[in-house]
């Protein structure tokens, strides 16, 4: 239970990076698969050196914010698609990070990390818990700061419609390329952090990531609603804890870790398809009806995939509101049975259980 | 003010689809003009836009505002000094932000964009003081996400926005097509109103024809890429829709729609 929430916390920051990139930006990046492995690769390969743990961190940020600038600068200068964009630079950084790493594994056991700091200073369960959760929205604060900015506004517009906010001199080509670094940035320190809580690098660590991403942005906005950037990105940070608590008590129900990415697979394209479902809409009609689904309003999923920036919104948006609700109902009801990425996220073979340290 | 000197465009050069849209289009806007531009589809309105705009790249020609030329700056750079307002009334503006959100991007233009709060009280006492210049009540709902309100608020809003961070060049794209015909008449009488508020040079295209003699001291008239007629603003006075008709009707070519018949 400790080790699931301590998880969630930190993966929230990859939630967060991709909630940037999936929901403001509109463009779904698949580097981060990447990023993660090369943060938790820096960080960890400076850690063995005896670089202090937060430079490590923090230099894990800039290793993945020059993957995504790398993704940046292929899909706006080189006018790749954005898909194949991220697709190409993960594919690339996995020969990169076993360059950085040296070897396809780097342990870290006894080396002094961010956590040993930690839990030299509190110990396991309530008090670790609360300075990761501190952690957590200290990095979700920040980013609701940034949205706010001129900078930040320009960035979500560029998300929301590109002619317009180029029509007041903004470059979305720039703006895409910082959102793709910050996001990039922010799941590198995660990986960074990974490592150092699990005690290792591996190079797999990062395949699937961005289902795990997905699944908390799209989980947690369908539960906790996204109406203003404030409440979407808590609504980001709690859906990645659920994500985590779903995947143990999935592993704890006895299932078996190896088909925990096939199930995460499913709990994406369920939380993805059950909005666009014509009952679901209906029963959104009638609990708006009752007025009890006006709290959550997730951009419709299915416009997000097909939709320009300036179609109108009053569709996607109502219709949805209670939709979402009613799947994020089921998808806590369905998530025991699905399960997760997470050992994806901890190595190709060991299992999210194995990652307690 | 804005000079555009022997602009040409085609589009699918060397194909069977060649299109001439713009064929050695000179014109001179002086400071204050407001243009009407009226022709049949195909004329090359849009075209001469887009290209002022920077979203098309012509093949030949120069454009200049306030004796600078502009013709290699991309889109987002020609912005900084000219506005736009789109036929689209969701163009205009982002959807999931908020009116005064909206509001502080457009007063940003041309201006550097940092880590400052973008919709602070002071700003918002400003915005509030615009938007009563509309009288749709917007300043009471600064708060609401653009997408939840109407076409005609939202073509409304979009022509603030362009106008108001004072741009040398207003350029109007059909804003009023959209629109039903009372929304279509607020919306002009807007136009006219800041335009003549701001003294703005504009180039406002149109497929009415009683809108395109209405508004602004001068008119153009489009055919096939070529600039046909330019009417003083004396002349302009003089015009009906019948003559503008028959100026048509004399064309070779010139294919009506029914829209610009019934207006």
């Amino acid at each position: 239970m400790t080790t699931a929430v301590e998880l969630g916390l930190i993966y929230a920051i990859v939630a967060l990076g991709v909630y940037l990139t999936f929901r403001v930006l509109n463009f779904p990046d698949l580097t981060v698969d990447g990023s993660f492995t090369a943060g938790a690769g820096t960080a960890g390969v400076l850690i063995v050196q005896g670089v202090n743990p937060f430079l490590a961190t923090a230099a894990a940020f800039v290793a993945g914010a020059v993957a995504g600038l790398i993704t940046g600068l292929l899909h706006t200068k080189g006018n790749i698609n954005g898909l194949l964009a991220g697709i190409l630079t993960m594919i690339g950084l996995y020969s990169i990070n076993l360059r950085i790493m040296g070897a396809a594994n780097v342990p870290l056991l006894r080396e002094d990390t961010l956590f040993t700091l930690l839990y030299s200073n509190v110990s396991r369960g309530i008090g670790s818990i609360v300075v990761l959760a501190v952690v957590a929205l200290l990095f979700k604060i920040v980013i609701d700061w940034y949205l706010h900015t001129d900078a930040g506004l320009a960035l979500q517009a560029t998300g929301d419609n590109e002619l317009m906010i180029r029509s007041f001199a903004v470059s979305t080509d720039r703006q895409k390329i910082y959102g793709l670094m910050i996001s990039n940035g922010l799941v590198a320190v995660a990986g960074a952090l990974v490592a150092q809580y699990q005690g290792f690098v591996d190079i797999q660590m990062g395949i699937g990531l961005i289902l795990v991403g997905l699944a908390s942005v799209i989980v947690g906005q369908a539960i906790f609603g996204n109406r203003v950037v404030i409440q979407a990105t808590l609504a980001v940070v709690l859906g990645a804890v659920l994500y985590r608590l779903a995947i143990q008590f999935a592993l704890n129900a006895g299932l078996n870790p190896n088909d925990m990415k096939l199930l995460s697979a499913l709990l994406v394209i369920v939380a993805l398809l059950l909005p666009q479902w014509s009952g679901f809409r209906k029963i959104a009609g009638w609990r708006r009806g009752l007025g009890s689904g006006g709290a959550a309003g997730l951009t419709d999923d299915g416009a997000a995939a097909t939709s320009s920036a300036n179609m109108p919104e009053r569709d996607p948006n109502q219709p949805s509101t209670a939709a979402n609700q009613v799947v994020g109902d089921r998808a806590g009801v369905g998530s025991p049975g699905v399960g997760s990425t997470g050992s994806g996220a901890s190595g190709g073979t060991s299992s999210t259980g194995s990652k307690a340290v | 003010m804005l000079n555009i000197t022997n602009v040409s465009k085609t589009f699918f050069p060397g194909t069977v689809n060649e299109r001439k849209a713009l064929v050695n289009v000179s014109l001179e806007l002086r400071p204050g003009d407001f243009v009407t531009v009226i022709g049949s589809n195909g004329a090359g309105k849009s075209t001469i836009l887009n290209t002022i705009a920077g979203r098309i790249q012509q093949d030949s020609g120069r454009v200049e505002i306030d004796g600078k030329e502009i013709t290699k700056q991309k889109e987002f750079q020609r912005a900084a000094r000219i506005g736009r307002v789109f036929q689209d009334p969701m163009a205009g503006t982002a959807p999931n932000l908020t009116v005064e959100e909206n509001l502080s991007l457009a007063d940003r233009r041309g201006a550097f964009r940092g880590l400052a709060r973008a919709v602070s009280g002071s700003k918002r006492d400003r915005f509030a003081e615009e938007l009563k210049v509309l009288e749709l009540g917007l300043e009471n709902r600064m708060k609401t996400k653009v997408g939840l309100l109407s076409g005609g608020q939202r073509q409304a809003l979009s022509l603030l926005m362009a106008t108001f961070s004072n741009p040398k060049v207003l350029l109007l794209d059909e804003h009023t097509a959209a629109l039903d015909p009372q929304r279509a008449e607020l919306v002009t009488r807007l136009t006219n109103q800041v335009v003549r508020a701001q003294g703005l040079t504009t180039l406002m295209v149109t497929h009415n024809m009683n809108q395109a003699l209405e508004v602004g001291n001068r008119l153009i008239m489009m055919h096939e890429g070529r600039i046909i007629l330019d009417a003083t603003p004396g002349e302009k006075k003089q015009m009906t829709p019948e003559d503008l008709l028959r100026r048509f009707s004399q064309l070779k070519g010139a294919a009506l729609d029914d829209k610009t018949m019934l207006q």
